[in-house]
C-alpha cells in the first residue's frame, strides 16, 4: 500500500526526502544506513523542513531554553546562506583550508593543558577563560541533521562550534543580551536566516533597560563590526592560539564594546 | 509475513517435545517427522530466524529488544502529551472503546500488559467504580423505607467499591512504569493495582490466573508476537478473554492517503519539536506498516489456542481491537 502511494506521489517531490533508491526501498539495513550523506543526517521532504521552521520557531520562541530548536531552525531555513558562505571560504585561502581539512572544536580534540599554559590575553587563553567563566563546554553543540549536502552541513557545524569564539572576540557574555549582540554580528556576517529571526525575536524577552541599550548602543557596534570584519568563519582557530586577543580583534577591526556586559 | 511463522516453527523446534506434544497448532505437522528434515529445516532457518524488523530497518532478534527499550525509555516522560498531540486526543475513545468491550463485571481479574502508564488500567478502575456506584443508586431506589441515617450510611461507605477487582499493571520498561505510578499518586487510584516489570514473552505469573489480558498499542513492539500470545493463553483463566487494541491496516484508499502523509511527514516532525526525539516517532509509524492486517493478527491469536476470535476496526482500521476467548 505505502508502496503504491509512493509511485503516484513520485511526480511531487513534495513529500519525498532525496530521490535516489532510499526513498523507493522500504526495508534498510540499520548499518548501511543508504541515502544518508553524513552520519546523523535525517533526509526530509520539502514539506517535513516547512513544518520543521514553523515548529521549531515557534517552541523557540515559546521555551527560550530549547537551543536545539534554534539549531533546527538554522538547518533548515539555511540552504542558500550556507551555499554563499560556503563558496566564499573557498575564495578565500584559510577558507579553503578548512574546507580540506574539516577541524572539529570540541574537547576531545581540544588540549585543555595546552591552551591553559599559554600566556594571558592569547586567544587560547581567553577562550578558555570564556568557557570556565560561563561554564559552558563546546561539546553542548547538537549535530547536524538536516541539511542535504555534507560540506554544508560541515559549514553550519564549523559556524555553530565557532559562536564561542565570537563570544571571545566580541567580549559578550551568554546572558540573553550577549546572545543576542551576538546574533546580530552573525546576522550581518553569516546572512544566515535564523540569525536573522533571532536577531530580530530574541529582544522580545528582554527588560526595557536591557532593550535601551541594546538599541542604542550594542546594536550599532556590532552591525558595524560585522560589516567591517571579514568572514569569521574563514579563520583557522586552531592555529592562531597563541595569536595575542588584541592583535586578533585589530586584524578583523573589532573594536572594545561600548557597554561592559556583566556575565 | 513469513518472519513470525518460520519464528513459530523456530520455537516449537528449540524448545523440545513437551511444547509441541502439549499443542501442535500448524497443521500439517501433526504426521511423524522424519528427524534428518526436522534438522534440515532447522540449519536453514537458523539465519533468517536471528533477524526481524524494527520500523523499516533490519535487525537482529537480540538487538531489537534493546532497541526498543530504548525508545520507550526516550519517550517516556513526554508519552502521554505526544499520544494527544499525535491522535488529536483519539486515542482516549479508543482506550475507553475498549473497555466497553471489556464490560468488566465486579470482581475482575486484570492483567494489562505493556501498560506502562496506566491508561487503561485507571479507566478499568474507574469503570468498576462507576458501575459500583450505579448499583448503590439502584438499590437505594429500590428499597422504599430507608431512614435519612441509612440513606446517608449507604452512601458513605467507602470500602470496597472494587468488590474484589483488581488490575495488575506489567511492563517491560522501568521508566513507563515510574510515570505510571506517579499518575496514580496523582489521579487518587490508590487501590486495586499493582505494578510488575516483566516481559510479555515470559510473564512472571502462573498458569490460569486472569480473567481478562489486555496489551493495548504494545504488542507491535514485541519481538516473538506468537509467544507473547502464548503467554496470554498461559496466563488466562478457562473462560478468560484476550483483548488487544493495536495499529492495523487501513481499508479505504483515500483514509489511507490522508493517514500517511500525517504519519510520515508530520508525527516524527511532532516528535522533534514536542519530545526532542525524530527517531522514536519515526520508528513508531514504522513499526505500525510492519504490523500485520487485521485478517492475518485474527489467524495468530487462533494459532495461539484462542477461540471465538473477533476483530472490530476502528477510525476506518487505523486501530483495531481483537479480541479471542480461552475456552
Amino acid at each position: 500500500m505505502v508502496t503504491l502511494l509512493r509511485g503516484t506521489l513520485r511526480p511531487l517531490r513534495l513529500f519525498q526526502a532525496l530521490p535516489g533508491p532510499a526513498a523507493d526501498v522500504p526495508l534498510r539495513a540499520a548499518s548501511q544506513g543508504t541515502g544518508l550523506l553524513y552520519p546523523e543526517h535525517i533526509p526530509t521532504s520539502l514539506l517535513q523542513k516547512v513544518l520543521l521552521t514553523a515548529g521549531s520557531a515557534g517552541m523557540a520562541l515559546y521555551n527560550p531554553y530549547r537551543h536545539d530548536m534554534v539549531a533546527v531552525l538554522g538547518e533548515t531555513t539555511g540552504c542558500r546562506a550556507l551555499r554563499v558562505l560556503r563558496d566564499q571560504m573557498k575564495r578565500d585561502s584559510e577558507g579553503a583550508q578548512i574546507l580540506q581539512e574539516r577541524p572539529r572544536i570540541s574537547l576531545s580534540t581540544l588540549d585543555l593543558d595546552k591552551l591553559r599554559s599559554l600566556p594571558e590575553g592569547s586567544l587560547g587563553r581567553e577562550y578558555l577563560r570564556f568557557l570556565d567563566v560561563n561554564r559552558v563546554s563546546p561539546d553542548t553543540r547538537a549535530p547536524t541533521r538536516f541539511v542535504d549536502d555534507e560540506e554544508l552541513a560541515y559549514v553550519i557545524q564549523r559556524y555553530r562550534e565557532v559562536h564561542d569564539m565570537l563570544h571571545t572576540l566580541l567580549g559578550m557574555p551568554t546572558n540573553i543580551l550577549g546572545e543576542i549582540v551576538v546574533k546580530w554580528f552573525e546576522a550581518v556576517q553569516t546572512g544566515l536566516p535564523m540569525c536573522i529571526l533571532g536577531a530580530l525575536f530574541g529582544p522580545i524577552r528582554l527588560s526595557a533597560q536591557h532593550l535601551q541599550v541594546l538599541v542604542s548602543e550594542l546594536v550599532p557596534w556590532a552591525v558595524q563590526n560585522g560589516r567591517r570584519a571579514p568572514c569569521v568563519l574563514n579563520l583557522y582557530y586552531e592555529r592562531r592560539w597563541e595569536q595575542p586577543l588584541k592583535a586578533l580583534r585589530e586584524e578583523l577591526g573589532i573594536t572594545d564594546p561600548p557597554v561592559h556586559i556583566k556575565a | 509475513m513469513a518472519a513470525p511463522r518460520s519464528c513459530a516453527l523456530w520455537g516449537y523446534c528449540g524448545r523440545g517435545w513437551s511444547r509441541v506434544m502439549r499443542g501442535c497448532r500448524l497443521p500439517g505437522l501433526r504426521s511423524s517427522w522424519p528427524g534428518s528434515l526436522l534438522s534440515a529445516r532447522l540449519l536453514s532457518q537458523e539465519k533468517r530466524a536471528t533477524e526481524t524488523h524494527f520500523g523499516f530497518e533490519t535487525v537482529s532478534e537480540e538487538e531489537k529488544g534493546g532497541k526498543v527499550y530504548q525508545v520507550f525509555e526516550s519517550v517516556a516522560k513526554k508519552y502521554d502529551v505526544m499520544n494527544d498531540m499525535m491522535s488529536l486526543g483519539i486515542h482516549r475513545v479508543w482506550k475507553d472503546l475498549l473497555l466497553w468491550r471489556m464490560h468488566p463485571f465486579p470482581g475482575t481479574q486484570l492483567l494489562d500488559v505493556a501498560g506502562g502508564t496506566g491508561d487503561i488500567a485507571f479507566r478499568f478502575l474507574s469503570y468498576i467504580q462507576a458501575q459500583h456506584r450505579r448499583k448503590q443508586k439502584r438499590q437505594l431506589r429500590a428499597q422504599q423505607n430507608l431512614s435519612w441515617e441509612e440513606i446517608a450510611q449507604k452512601y458513605q461507605s467507602e470500602e470496597d467499591s472494587l468488590s474484589g477487582s483488581h488490575v495488575v499493571v506489567c511492563d517491560i520498561n522501568k521508566e513507563m512504569l515510574k510515570i505510571g505510578r506517579k499518575k496514580a499518586c496523582a489521579q487518587g487510584y490508590k487501590t486495586g493495582l499493582a505494578w510488575v516489570l516483566g516481559d510479555a514473552e515470559e510473564l512472571p505469573f502462573d498458569d490460569d490466573k486472569f480473567d481478562v489480558y489486555t496489551i493495548a498499542f504494545g504488542i507491535r513492539n514485541v519481538t516473538h508476537i506468537d509467544r507473547a500470545l502464548e503467554e496470554a493463553h498461559r496466563v488466562l483463566k478457562p473462560g478468560g478473554r484476550f483483548l488487544c487494541l493495536e495499529f492495523s491496516q487501513v481499508t479505504n484508499p483515500l483514509v489511507s492517503r490522508l493517514y500517511d502523509l500525517y504519519s510520515f511527514q508530520v508525527i516524527p516532525v511532532m516528535g522533534e519539536v514536542i519530545a526532542k526525539d525524530w527517531k522514536s516517532y519515526q520508528y513508531l509509524v514504522e513499526s505500525i506498516r510492519q504490523f500485520p492486517a487485521q485478517e492475518e493478527f485474527k489467524e495468530m491469536i487462533e494459532d495461539a489456542g484462542f477461540q471465538k476470535v473477533t476483530y472490530e476496526s476502528l477510525t476506518s482500521g487505523i486501530v483495531a481491537i481483537h479480541s479471542g476467548f480461552k475456552l
